[in-house]
């Protein structure tokens, strides 16, 4: 599945992706990082100076949990329909329909680091990072990658069978965003609540990245990746069960 | 199987499941269920089967024309060769890659430009290889598109997208050509010229199954005919004989 074929398609398909969007707009690829920019500065004028959270740095706290989460929220949302609005190329041309999947994956992850680079980099006088945990940054990054990949197959062929998962989708992230800290520390949470996020699929995601930047311990941070990449395999295993389960009536419905 | 065989197709059938197919509302589906308690278990119904125990082989230099009524089932034959769609039983052997073409008039990014759309497609139709501009840029030339090839392909006609796909699906030969009804939306002029090229094409190939309602084509194109009525072959044998056999079935289906 994964051949030299396969990722020749995605790289040329992610390029396309990448020019399709900035063509014919006046500010191209600002608008793509301007989304997660505004979002950042409004969350951080609430929770910071409105509702006064008491976390310190809390600027360096909300970058390392609210841009993993949009890149999660806008690659569950983008790539929940595209195996079935890629339903004529799929009938026309045989390719994998993971190309189409991987591709918008890719695009987004590049939206992701661009707009995670710009705000991270005036907020590098205000806070010192640990080198280590810079160094160690593209762990957790891979252990998100391949965890919104299996989250986004699954959703994908669900979506092809069922109309009604990307209401579902959009709905239930609106949610899960409340209960995922995000926006808040994970010890904001009441002991007898706490099996919320040990069930949360995407806390597991966020906290390593989380750890390596803002308070880092290579011990925690080891520990969390373990998790999030246990988790993330998870995942991606379980989206190929699905997805060999479903395979052969696929082509039929998309 | 022999190197000689390049296809072989034993005891295929292919069923789709209509229930998945059907928009039924939740009242509807509740008054269904009340009415008809045993419809659940008498689903046998409400499935369709595309092919019945398809079985033959192709052998090197063969060329084959698919013929039948619409809905007769050519279409899903393909794909299933193809590797689009998988059959519910039966198995499929081929030894050697298979290029296949269903639809002329498919961008893969309709926003970009005709140039850069060959550029995609290229990567689709001729996997295998990595470096395509040397057949981009001579199908461009074939195409004859002049200035609109830099312009976005959702605004060219179907003529136009149609000279674009065939000009560059019909570069290269295969080992196992599949061509279903691919000159729809050209004009009679390029009709002409790709007619010539997709010849020349064809006699490289390894082995071609052409589907086409145009009698005149296959008898200038094939060697052997297929023709499928009501879901299973009634006729494989000489172009002659099967195009005659083919005008007596067209009243019974009218």
């Amino acid at each position: 599945m994964f051949s030299k074929p396969f990722w020749r398609q995605v790289r040329s398909l992610t390029r396309a992706n990448l020019k399709s969007r900035y063509r014919k707009t006046f500010a191209g690829f600002i608008w793509v990082v301007l989304n997660p920019v505004i979002l950042f500065g409004v969350h951080s004028l609430v929770f910071q100076q409105f509702l006064k959270l008491e976390v310190p740095n809390y600027l360096i706290f909300l970058l390392t949990g609210l841009l993993p989460w949009i890149f999660m929220l806008q690659s569950l949302e983008m790539c929940t329909s595209i195996f079935k609005t890629s339903g004529a190329l799929l009938k026309a041309y045989p390719a994998h329909p993971l190309v189409y999947l991987t591709s918008q994956l890719a695009d987004n992850l590049i939206n992701f680091l661009a707009a995670f680079v710009l705000i991270l980099v005036p907020l590098l006088s205000i806070k010192h990072f640990s080198p280590l945990g810079f160094f160690l940054l593209p762990l957790p990054i891979m252990a998100m990658a391949i965890g919104v990949f299996g989250m986004a197959w699954w959703l994908a062929t669900a979506q092809v069978f069922w109309g009604d998962t990307r209401y579902i989708v959009s709905f239930a992230m609106n949610v899960t965003f409340l209960l995922t800290p995000v926006f808040y520390p994970v010890n904001f949470i009441p002991e007898y609540l706490r099996w919320i996020v040990v069930v949360n699929p995407f806390y597991h995601l966020i906290a390593p990245f989380r750890i390596a930047l803002y308070e880092f311990h290579l011990e925690l941070f080891m520990k969390y990746l373990m998790h999030s990449f246990v988790v993330s395999i998870f995942l991606l295993l379980s989206a190929a069960w699905f997805w060999k389960k479903k395979k052969n009536e696929f082509y039929l419905y998309v | 199987m022999s190197d000689d065989i390049i296809l072989g197709i034993t005891k295929l059938n292919l069923v789709f499941r209509l229930d998945l197919h059907r928009s039924m509302s939740w009242k509807a589906a509740f008054a269904r269920a009340v009415s008809n308690p045993l419809s659940a278990l008498t689903a046998e119904r409400d499935r369709f089967h595309v092919l019945k125990d398809i079985s033959f082989q192709v052998r090197k230099g063969e060329r084959v024309g698919i013929l039948g009524v619409n809905g007769a089932g050519k279409t899903s034959l393909c794909r299933c060769i193809a590797g689009i769609f998988r059959p519910t039983t039966g198995s499929i052997s081929i030894n050697k890659p298979v290029r296949a073409v269903f639809n002329t008039q498919v961008g893969i990014k309709p926003e970009l430009t005709g140039r850069e759309n060959a550029e995609l497609l290229a990567q689709f139709v001729y996997p295998d290889e990595s470096n395509h501009s040397e057949l981009i840029n001579e199908a461009l030339e074939f195409s004859e598109l002049g200035n609109f090839i830099d312009i976005p392909f959702q605004n060219y006609s179907n003529g136009m997208q149609t000279r674009l796909c065939l000009s560059l699906i019909s570069a290269k030969p295969a080992h196992l050509l599949i061509l279903d009804e691919v000159y729809d939306g050209a004009d009679a002029f390029f009709k002409e010229k790709v007619s010539k090229r997709v010849l020349k094409l064809i006699e490289e190939s390894g082995a071609v199954l052409f589907v086409s309602h145009d009698a005149e084509q296959i008898r200038r194109v094939c060697t052997r005919t297929i023709i499928l009525n009501h879901n299973q072959i009634v006729f494989d044998g000489l172009p002659q004989e099967g195009l005659a056999f083919f005008q007596t079935l067209k009243p019974i289906q009218s």
